[in-house]
């Protein structure tokens, strides 16, 4: 879990609470979000200084956040900056809007990077109507 | 098209392209020299031809030909003789400088001499010869073609080969550009442009070696010469042009000395830049260019690779063919099944088992009444909950066979019981859709479908509620297609007839909360809490006493990142409904967000302990944001023990007061 802060990369704070959200879970919570969303995102994020860093989501077999590639191959890889991750984590830009104007790039299953802010929305402990 | 259409293809494109740098140094520079060289550049933007870069090469050429050939034997018709695609600015300005020309030159001389104080600035800052390129293209361009019609770079750009290879020029000498004397050139830009043709010819015959150059001063001299023939039937001034020319021939370059001039200033500066361009690192020659313009191709089709990444249309295919969902790999969690529109599809739903209402019934009164009677007076709602189960079970389906449904769906919800409450109210909307009662339950489903983030099965159903209450509302068939693709599709299309419904509503000076109820789901779908807000308390003006419009205007405030604003709301809610287990809930979670954890748990436990009251099952999101906020408060310990589902209770032993 440690290892998924990685210095320069804002994102990684996310993605650290993210995991330690799915940690959280029960199994059958667990089971519950795995069912909801049934697939291994690829995050390729390009922090400030140009570098990548890859990072995965996998809410299909595991419900875990790793570094690192995706194993198995993810259904669908998400290119993006450090910024407009943490817009998107944090809700002041959605996927929409974000693949729109080109911030988010997407590789495999389109139809899967929907599900994303969905998944991110989980990261925050949201009201309810 | 313009430059940056050229190189990046699409404005977004821009900030990856690497060459857009080169644009903000080429255009930059560029206007310094069209100022000069052809009146504001504002003006010039306002005749930008529509034509395409190929035509106006042509043309460009043949007027060009035209020019110099009519030049060579007949000066004075040249002079005479406009071009016909000229526009009218430029015109009025030639005009006026053929009648005004001894004051324009004695005027232009001097202004000319102090503006060269800088006339390295472009090519000093530009590294890259593609930019030279561009940079030196564009102003000789406008000139060439006796008029400024052509500013622009991208056609310049194009312009650059046939240029070369038409013949009539020698390969274009950018680097002469530079050692051009600036004032002379500017000096002339003020007259005609005629005087900028013949100079700027002689500029590109130039090679670069003194001896080029000293024939193309010698042919400026003389077409200045054939040009002030045709100026003198106007009575033009010719001392001035006379020792004009005599300047111009004496400003000869030599290989390392620069004759001395009449001008010491004006020669040294010209060597001063000679010199500089010789040892300038700046790689002009015409095979770089070519090079370069490969290496931009290829830099272009790169980038255009990368954009279309993938093909929508396939993906949308294959998404189809595969079912939505169900993506290929055995797991061990079978996924939620959604139908077409997006709509998940849940077991039946599960009864609470030992439902004590189920036994024989002492009460007269049908268990429907009773539980209505008990959500009236503010009753526990998982007993409300329960008698309705029973009701169900019992055969008591209430008005229409949905009523109880939907009655049983909405208090589940309001109990923080979302996955009981959807299904409840996705099967009473069945029925009451095969019943022809088609709206009722859909909006609430539609808000409970939202907080499980089920987007496009929301939109769906708000679209059908739509049909179901406006019947003769247009909607068109690629709105009603758009739930089949995703949420992204539909959301702007949904939101826009419930924009239009609304606002045809308010012409008519009427307010249909439900409509802004719908509207204020479709913002929240996609994070735009402030219009969600707007919209659910303009519901809430109409419906004061709705402790779920209350609620809901909370949320809103809540999850838009203003929890201590939303308190005050929740509060609103739960003095109208102390037993709204929801906004408990919620009061819960913006404490958790402000990070006030302590209070946050507290009222976690106080909502279940509510829902303790019956005995029946406790709400599984409780448990875990109750969780949640125990590892917040780096209590391990008691997430762990949240696992077991113990008594609530126990947590009073812990310090918690609820």
């Amino acid at each position: 879990m440690s290892d998924i802060k990685v210095d320069g990369w804002k994102s990684s704070e996310v993605l650290a609470t993210l995991s330690q959200v799915f940690e959280s879970f029960s199994d059958e919570e667990k089971k519950a979000q795995i069912q909801k969303t049934k697939g291994i995102f690829e995050l390729r994020i390009k922090n400030a200084e140009g570098k990548e860093g890859v990072w995965t989501i996998d809410l299909k077999k595991t419900g875990t956040v790793y570094k690192g590639e995706a194993k198995p191959k993810p259904d669908v890889a998400l290119i993006l900056s450090d910024e407009t991750f943490t817009s998107l984590a944090e809700g002041k830009l959605d996927g929409q809007k974000a693949f729109m104007t080109g911030k988010l790039k997407t590789k495999g299953n389109m139809m899967m990077a929907t599900k994303l802010d969905g998944v991110l929305k989980t990261a925050k402990t949201k009201a309810k109507l | 098209m313009s430059l940056q259409g050229l190189i990046s293809g699409s404005e977004c494109a821009l900030p990856a392209n690497p060459l857009s740098q080169v644009l903000k140094h080429a255009e930059g520079d560029r206007s310094l020299q069209q100022d000069r060289i052809a009146g504001p550049s504002s003006s010039r933007l306002h005749h930008l031809p529509g034509t395409t870069a190929h035509t106006a090469n042509d043309r460009d050429l043949a007027l060009a030909q035209q020019f110099f050939e009519r030049g060579g034997h007949n000066p004075a018709g040249a002079s005479l003789s406009l071009p016909p695609h000229l526009p009218p600015v430029e015109m009025g300005r030639l005009m006026e400088m053929s009648r005004v020309q001894s004051g324009g030159l004695n005027h232009a001389w001097p202004e000319a001499r102090a503006s060269e104080v800088n006339p390295f600035h472009g090519v000093e800052e530009i590294k890259t010869p593609g930019a030279w390129a561009a940079e030196f293209s564009t102003p000789s361009h406008p000139i060439m073609t006796g008029s400024s019609q052509q500013s622009m770079v991208g056609a310049a750009f194009q312009q650059q080969t046939p240029y070369g290879a038409s013949g009539m020029y020698s390969p274009p000498m950018m680097n002469m550009y530079g050692m051009n004397p600036v004032g002379i050139q500017s000096a002339y830009a003020g007259l005609d442009p005629r005087y900028n043709a013949s100079l700027e010819q002689t500029q590109n015959k130039g090679k670069g070696k003194e001896v080029d150059f000293d024939t193309a001063f010698a042919q400026a001299a003389a077409s200045l010469n054939v040009v002030q023939a045709g100026e003198t039937q106007s009575a033009a001034p010719q001392e001035d042009l006379t020792s004009l020319e005599a300047r111009l021939k004496d400003v000869r370059l030599e290989e390392s000395t620069v004759r001395d001039a009449d001008d010491g200033v004006l020669a040294s500066d010209f060597k001063h830049y000679w010199d500089q361009l010789q040892s300038s690192d700046i790689p002009p020659p015409v095979e770089d260019l070519a090079k370069w313009e490969a290496e931009f191709n290829q830099l272009m089709t790169a980038q255009r690779e990368d954009t279309d990444f993938y093909n929508y249309g396939d993906a949308m295919q294959s998404a189809w063919d595969n079912g939505l969902g169900d993506y290929g790999d055995a797991t061990p969690v079978d996924a939620l099944k959604f139908d077409e529109e997006g709509l998940p599809i849940f077991s039946d739903y599960a009864f609470e088992p030992n439902n004590k209402y189920l036994g024989a019934s002492t009460s007269t009164r049908s268990l429907l009444g009773d539980a209505k009677e008990l959500l009236e007076r503010n009753g526990s709602l998982s007993e409300v909950a329960l008698l309705l189960e029973a009701a169900i079970q019992k055969g008591e389906l209430g008005e229409g066979g949905y009523e109880t449904w939907i009655l049983l769906g909405e208090t589940r919800n309001m109990d923080e019981r979302e996955e009981m409450g959807m299904r409840a109210l996705a099967e009473g909307v069945k029925r009451a859709t095969e019943s022809g009662a088609a709206p009722a339950g859909m909006l609430s489903l539609a808000i409970s479908y939202t907080n499980e983030n089920y987007d496009r099965a929301a939109h769906t159903m708000l679209l059908r509620w739509l049909q179901a209450r406006f019947p003769s509302l247009p909607i068109a068939e690629e709105t009603l297609e758009s739930v089949k693709h995703s949420s992204w599709d539909s959301h702007n299309r949904i939101t826009d007839i419930f924009l239009q419904v609304a606002r045809s509503q308010h012409s008519q000076g009427t307010v249909d909360p439900d409509v802004q109820i719908g509207l204020g789901v479709m913002f929240y779908t996609q994070g735009d809490f402030d219009r969600a807000k707007d919209c659910f308390e303009s519901a809430l003006a109409l419906r004061p006493k709705d402790y779920l419009l209350w609620n809901r205007l909370g949320s809103c405030l809540s999850n838009g990142n203003k929890p201590e604003e939303a308190l005050g709301i929740y509060r609103e809610a739960l003095a109208l409904r102390p037993t709204y287990t929801r906004a408990i809930y919620n009061v819960g979670v913006a404490c958790l967000n402000i990070g006030a954890h302590k209070e946050a748990a507290e009222h976690f436990l106080s909502a279940l302990a509510l829902q303790d009251s019956t005995g029946g099952e406790k709400s599984e999101q409780l448990w875990f944001t109750l969780r949640r906020t125990f590892f917040a408060m780096d209590r391990t310990d008691l997430a762990e023990k949240t696992k077991t589902r113990p008594a609530v209770e126990t947590f009073r032993s812990e310090g918690f007061d609820f």
